[in-house]
């Protein structure tokens, strides 16, 4: 089975201030931070610093020039801080998100959970390629997928990572690549470095 | 009208999973063509087509409680099966009316309905006598049933079932009971939007075939459900083709030969149906499964000559799609000897009454 | 239960205020009606002494009614048509024909909050949304602006409800939009349905505190409803004219006369009735034709498609 041209990735887009948005909350994975990058973020969401909270999770770096800054030690924070909020969330809201991409999803699904729309989050993928890659046969998800092949941590099977991609789980299809002829697996190539 | 079904059919394992020869003849042949392209081919449901599997909104045939053991086979094995995501409860009862009133008025001798009245609250008594089910329940209240209603109906109707929810000028698969599908996960797509559920359909996107279905659907209007034909193969009469359960039928793929093909090799037909539901909006997307062998399906000579050339002439991106591409070889080899080149009537319908001889 | 049309019969009428009518809809044959979703409408088809009218009125009747679909319909002062009609002429025993239910107002399952601000006689699809809501115990505020001598037209239908405010033009209690819209939760929907101004208003606001357009709805009929002017049509290779009906598509009509056509998906979709179109101007309401198609005015899909202006002469 061979990849297929799939048409439903998601696109991702620059980050930049939704100035039709009343409160605005970044949130950035340290990992993915170049430098350089919390400056120029800085300078990007100027007009909006008075209403601006940050959350710079991961990383000692940066801070000034961001509005409000919280550092996070890890994703999983980032899913318990929207979790549970004690400030709710307004319609006007708006959430800017950078990272690899399943830190994105991660962070997206989080806030759709407690009601964020899709046009109130605006995500930008920088660093790795890496996927997270969920199992078919045993459902387990495996992460830092590098590969066109990767074996589930869960089943052993060897998984063909495809196109196709769940948001709300926010990995990718693996299919077992050896299934009609057990034992012959393609080549592995270095694909999401 | 009675049914002889045959209960004792199993599509797995043994695959004792045989077509009565009336079977065979009312099978929604899908091609009325020598070649084979995507296209829009919905069409209005009516109660008449060129298969009696047309006849009726919900057809029931002589695999019904068959049908019905394999899916609660495929139940207890994986219950991720059935997922209804929790603003669907609505819409669940919609299918759960209209599949109750379509069974019980088109099969009388089978299902019957007795309602005390057509609001939520009321009681109603729901009889099954081919799967031996009598159920007193309250319309509208979950917790008078054994499980949530779009459960309960879709156990006890044949094929698979999404139920989408249209919103935002889209449509989203919110529900689904996906027990015979061909190779797409429902614990993997329940919630996608009609173009990301679609996405690694080939060559369909250029065409802009997906645009201009949705835009059909969205307005689909109450009383005027629609339907169309897709189509795939499968080895051996397995309705079971989930990419969960791969590993355990991908290898069959592996065992065709020439010999064997017109055995083991089957057209895997999907009617699927659109209706729009009253009280939710949703639209309703049952996909019910027809299987036949080439053996079964050559003994309808326009049918053998038809799918060889059909299958002789399919893109490559669609063999490697549908999954075809080990055992094509064979079946085209197995086909060959059914197809003298004559030219052949466009339309599917048999073009006989009775079959000719294995 | 698959049809095209409902032969209703007037049950009862009643004037709720000097420019409302209330109307109470059955089955003529005394059947049970096809139950309907919130924010649904119904086409009447209402023959007037000059023409034939085709308006679609909100169902105010609780998702799911069968034995009855109610509706409110406002006497439209200049009008000589429609409204018209169900005031003056329409009467109790009176039979009609009408569109299956349609719905371009469905309340969004997903909202954590559904807030509704009605205008008047806007007030009547949220009548049914209310009853819907009540059931599936959601979150919900419905805020009604009208005339200060209407305030209790509409409760006979909001009794016992609660979340409903009503508002009219004097000082304390005018409703505050601005602030309204800027202090909703995330996940809340927005549904308006009243004078155009004051939907125009509503949205320009929600615009500006922000809310993302796929949560803000505003109740519209115009695009999807069938039937239009009256037309000819010249079918060039049948040697034959047709007229085509105000409430039959161009299709039915040449099926009609008796002539051929292809056509297989009836919606506009498919492109099997594509039409070589030899002269006059189309009105094109498909969703297959591209845009430069449309443009070159050389095909039409007549199982949608009207006639623009002039006599459309097909290759039939």
């Amino acid at each position: 089975m061979l990849h297929s041209d799939i048409k439903s990735r998601p696109t991702y887009t620059q980050l930049e201030p939704d100035l039709s948005g009343s409160q605005h909350l970044l949130i950035v994975e340290g990992d993915t931070v170049l430098p350089g990058r919390l400056d120029s973020l800085a300078g990007t969401f100027a007009p909006v610093e008075e209403n601006l909270h940050t959350w710079l999770v991961g990383t000692q770096a940066g801070g000034l020039g961001l509005g409000k800054v919280w550092r996070l030690p890890g994703v999983a924070d980032v899913v318990d801080a929207f979790a549970c909020a004690t400030r709710g969330y307004g319609i006007g809201d708006r959430l800017y998100v950078q990272g690899t991409e399943p830190f994105l999803w991660s962070v997206a699904k989080a806030a759709a959970i407690i009601g964020f729309s899709a046009e109130q989050i605006h995500l930008h993928h920088a660093g790795s390629l890496r996927r997270r890659v969920w199992c078919t046969h045993c459902h387990t998800v495996t992460e830092d997928v590098t590969t066109s092949i990767a074996s589930c941590s869960g089943c052993h099977r060897h998984l063909l990572v495809r196109d196709h991609f769940s948001r709300r789980l926010g990995a990718f299809m693996g299919v077992m690549v050896d299934a009609e002829a057990p034992g012959e697996v393609p080549a592995v190539e270095e694909s999401f470095a | 009208m009675s049914i002889a079904f045959k209960p004792e059919e199993t599509f797995r394992g043994d695959y004792s999973y045989r077509n009565s020869d009336a079977a065979v003849l009312r099978f929604p042949f899908p091609f009325p063509e020598d070649r084979y392209m995507y296209s829009v081919n919905i069409e209005p449901h009516v109660r008449s087509g060129p298969s009696d599997v047309f006849l009726r909104p919900f057809d029931v045939d002589e695999h019904y409680i068959a049908e019905c053991r394999d899916k609660a086979i495929t139940l207890e094995r994986d219950p991720g099966r059935c997922q209804v995501l929790p603003h669907m409860m609505m819409a669940q009862w919609d299918t759960l009316e209209l599949l109750m009133e379509s069974l019980s008025a088109d099969y009388p001798e089978q299902f019957s309905l007795i309602k005390e009245g057509d609001d939520f609250g009321s009681r109603w008594t729901w009889i099954n006598r081919p799967l031996g089910i009598e159920q007193s329940f309250v319309f509208g209240n979950a917790e008078t049933l054994p499980c949530e209603p779009f459960e309960y109906i879709t156990r006890q109707a044949q094929g698979d079932f999404a139920i989408c929810d249209q919103r935002d000028d889209n449509l989203f698969m919110d529900a689904g009971m996906v027990t015979s599908q061909a190779d797409w996960s429902l614990e993997f797509d329940v919630g996608m939007s009609f173009m990301e559920w679609h996405g690694p359909v080939p060559l369909a996107h250029q065409t802009g075939v997906f645009e201009r279905a949705l835009k059909y659907l969205l307005m689909l209007r109450l009383g005027q459900p629609v339907r169309r034909l897709n189509w795939t193969m499968s080895i051996n009469p397995r309705l079971d083709t989930s990419p969960e359960s791969y590993p355990e039928w991908g290898p069959d793929r592996a065992s065709v030969t020439p010999d064997n093909a017109g055995q083991k090799v089957h057209l895997r037909v999907e009617l699927q149906t659109l209706w729009r539901l009253p009280r939710s909006n949703a639209i309703l997307f049952p996909i019910r499964c027809y299987l036949a062998s080439l053996e079964d399906l050559a003994r309808v000579p326009k049918w053998g000559a038809r799918l060889h050339r059909v299958l002789s002439t399919l893109p490559p991106q669609l063999v490697e799609y549908k999954g075809l591409t080990r055992y094509l070889p064979a079946a085209l080899e197995w086909l060959a000897q059914h197809d003298d080149g004559r030219e052949l009537p466009v339309g599917t319908e048999p073009g006989i009454t009775t079959l000719g001889p294995r | 239960m698959i049809g095209e049309t409902l032969t209703l019969k007037v049950a009862a009428a009643s004037a709720i205020s000097p420019s409302l009518r209330h109307l109470r809809l059955v089955a003529a044959d005394g059947s049970k009606l096809p139950p309907a979703a919130a924010g649904a409408h119904v086409q009447l088809v209402l023959k007037g002494a000059a023409r034939t009218h085709r308006n679609a009125y909100s169902l105010i009747s609780r998702a799911g009614a069968r034995d009855a679909y109610e509706i409110i319909v406002r006497r439209v002062p200049s009008s000589r048509g429609g409204s018209a009609f169900i005031h003056e002429q329409l009467k109790v025993g009176d039979v009609l024909e009408a569109g299956w239910p349609g719905n371009l107002f469905a309340p969004v399952r997903t909202a954590r909050r559904h807030l509704m601000i009605a205008g008047g006689i806007g007030i009547t699809p949220f009548l049914s949304y209310l009853a819907d809501f009540a059931l599936g115990g959601a979150d919900y505020a419905l805020h009604l602006c009208c005339r200060e001598d209407e305030q209790h037209v509409f409760d006979p239908w909001l009794a016992g409800k609660s979340g409903v405010s009503v508002h009219w033009d004097a000082d304390g209690r005018r409703l505050d939009i601005p602030a309204l819209l800027a202090a909703q939760p995330v996940g809340s929907h927005l549904y308006v349905c009243g004078p155009a101004a004051m939907n125009d208003e509503v949205l320009e606001l929600a615009a500006a505190a922000g809310w993302p357009a796929s949560h803000v709805h505003c109740e519209h009929f115009g695009s999807a409803l069938s039937g239009g002017e009256a037309f000819r049509a010249f079918l060039a290779k049948s040697g034959v004219e047709v007229s085509v009906g105000e409430d039959e598509s161009l299709l039915e009509a040449i099926e009609r006369i008796g002539v051929k056509a292809p056509c297989l998906c009836r919606g506009g979709a498919c492109g099997v009735c594509a039409t070589p179109l030899l002269d006059g101007e189309a009105d094109h309401r498909d969703h297959y034709l591209s845009a430069a198609e449309r443009e070159a005015g050389r095909l039409i899909l007549p199982c949608v498609s009207r006639a623009r202006s002039g006599r459309l002469v097909l290759d039939l």
